[in-house]
């Protein structure tokens, strides 16, 4: 039994420890229950899902780039009502066992977040936080980002803020990162999830086509966790709402440089494609750190960087 | 909650690796829980070690699975870093296998005749297929494709389950046919259509999609494999879709065997 409390309080959800799953590399969570107990991890975030099903993108959707991956899946989900008729009784009883469960929330314009986060808000009543993934094509935004401009995303957080009185969180594109941290701070954001993937391109110089079915896909993997770590430093000191790190953690070691640079919690995304139980060997591993740096609790290390 | 994949990381031993047509290799390990848990036409999910860079598993069908020897049979092309890796590992050499995946062939009820039409490296999951039907003295017709004669694979093996009659066809004309094993395939549905239950097809997905186009014609149930890029092969990560009738579904879980009527080719 290691002598270093793991309880972290992230935007004001207690958390048993600071690991998390990073939205669409975990299911649902249940997908994940025959491997390992899923209940030992602080939290999960779920798929994320919009007001109506999403069919997602046409084949390839995938490819393997050096250090990471490279997806095109274009947000497939089942929609809320069919998540919680799918997932719904597996998540609350995870809830029950004190792991946090986070509800990503999808939309192409302001109004489709409302109405997602509104059945969010009525069918999920074990959910503890919701997450607005910002970093889908929006229509209101010509087809770009909503979370690419310090505009755009206020105006989602505006209007989502009345909806809920849980925590909201805001899983932020890469880009513009302290601005647009500030400005949804100033709209009431409690948490931010620091980074989604990365747009990239790969192209088949044979046949002179994208490698997936877009010409770009998002990019995630170890390849961008260096990138991830300098931009959760950064949003930690624009703002003073607590972050939860995510960019190609394979280990205890790249948890604990997203806990140095200012994280909460710390999320686990690709590397449990290829080991399923991922997410609790670097749980084990972040403790062992943690107990190497002589501290007693976890949080005497969140933003211990030395500069 | 739907139900799980039955999938577990299971440890494996490298137990055989050599090539056996060009850039083809049959490797041959001993994961013997793995092995008796196996049905045919369902995949398994390689880890090759040997490469920091590349993380993903390699989702692979294989040939045979044999319960009692604990062994998995599995050919595979080299056809990138991670293929390429996997072909040099030793016997003795130790990895991961994380497995079963998907689900596999249904082979209809009262099956009298079956026609098995396999290209290129598609043959593994079918000559898997030939095995159980020869166990179940369920006669078949196996047409095979190759790009050239020295890419040929399964030919012997085909025989060695149970003297199917066998046509081959080849893209060069180097062995058997000049041309597609989609034509024989297309001829032998027209003429004795009559005469089977079931046509199982893996193989390029152009090549599926006019054997399941034939078999429509002839009135007889056809089930093909399909492939796609693939990152968790447990129903996690969306990547594998495959779009059908019913919309985008999992190769990794529905798959990788479909319905070939349900496929959107």
């Amino acid at each position: 039994m290691s002598s270093v409390s793991m309880a972290v309080d992230f935007a004001g959800i207690q958390l048993k420890n600071p690991i998390n799953t990073a939205s669409g590399t975990f299911g649902f969570g249940w997908q994940f229950q025959n491997f390992f107990d899923v209940s030992r991890l602080g939290a999960i975030t779920t798929k994320g899902c919009a007001a109506e099903p999403w069919p997602g993108n046409p084949k390839p959707r995938m490819t393997e780039v050096r250090g990471g991956m490279m997806n095109s899946v274009g947000l497939q989900n089942p929609g809320v009502r069919g998540m919680v008729a799918e997932s719904g009784e597996f998540l609350a009883d995870l809830a029950s066992k004190g792991t946090a469960v986070i509800c990503q929330v999808a939309g192409h314009s302001t109004a489709e977040y409302v109405v997602a986060l509104e059945l969010f808000e009525e069918l999920c009543p074990w959910a503890a936080a919701f997450e607005l993934n910002v970093s889908c094509p929006n229509i209101d935004q010509g087809g770009a980002a909503a979370g690419s401009t310090p505009e755009g995303a206020a105006e989602v957080m505006r209007a989502c803020r009345p909806i809920t009185k849980r925590p909201l969180l805001v899983k932020m594109a890469p880009v513009r990162l302290p601005e647009i941290a500030r400005a949804l701070e100033a709209e009431g954001a409690d948490g931010l999830t620091v980074i989604n993937s990365i747009p990239g391109m790969a192209i088949d110089v044979h046949t002179r086509r994208s490698k997936v079915s877009k010409p770009t896909g998002g990019l995630s993997g170890p390849l961008l966790h260096p990138i991830a770590v300098r931009m959760v430093w950064e949003v930690a000191q624009a703002v003073d709402i607590p972050i939860c790190g995510v960019g190609g953690v394979t280990s205890g070691e790249d948890a604990a440089e997203f806990i140095l640079a200012g994280a909460s919690a710390v999320s686990v995304g690709m590397a449990s494609f290829p080991e399923p139980d991922a997410a609790v060997r670097i749980l084990g591993e972040l403790e062992a750190w943690a107990e190497s740096q002589g501290v007693r609790d976890i949080n005497e290390l969140i933003g211990a960087f030395e500069c | 909650m739907p139900t799980p994949s039955p999938a577990r990381v299971h440890e494996c031993t490298v137990v055989k690796n050599e090539p056996i047509a060009q850039d083809i290799f049959a490797l041959r390990i001993g994961s013997p829980e793995l092995a008796r848990m196996l049905e045919p036409g369902q995949f398994v999910d390689i880890a090759v070690p040997g490469n920091a860079m590349s993380l993903l598993r390699i989702p692979l069908s294989f040939a045979e699975a044999d319960a009692e020897a604990g062994t998995i049979d599995i050919w595979y092309a080299v056809v990138g870093d991670g293929t390429e890796r996997l072909s040099r590992m030793e016997p003795g050499a130790t990895t991961t296998v994380l497995g079963p995946g998907g689900h596999g062939w249904t082979i209809p009820e009262g099956c009298r005749r079956a026609l098995l039409v396999a290209g290129g490296i598609g043959v593994p999951p079918i000559l898997c297929l030939a095995r159980e039907l020869a166990r179940r003295n369920i006669p078949y017709t196996v047409c095979i494709g190759a790009a050239s004669a020295d890419r040929l694979v399964g030919e012997a093996e085909f025989e060695a389950a149970g003297s199917p009659v066998i046509s081959i066809a080849t893209d060069d004309g180097s062995a058997g046919y000049h041309g597609f094993c989609t034509a024989a395939a297309e001829q032998v549905l027209e003429v004795e259509g009559g005469e089977f239950d079931y046509v199982a097809t893996c193989g390029p997905e152009p090549m599926m999609a006019k054997v399941a186009a034939a078999a429509e014609r002839a009135g007889v149930t056809c089930e093909a494999s399909l492939e796609r890029m693939m990152s968790c092969g447990f129903g996690a990560c969306a990547t594998c879709a495959v779009e059908t009738k019913s919309g985008m579904k999992g190769a990794c879980m529905c798959g990788p065997v479909f319905d070939a009527k349900e496929v959107v080719w």
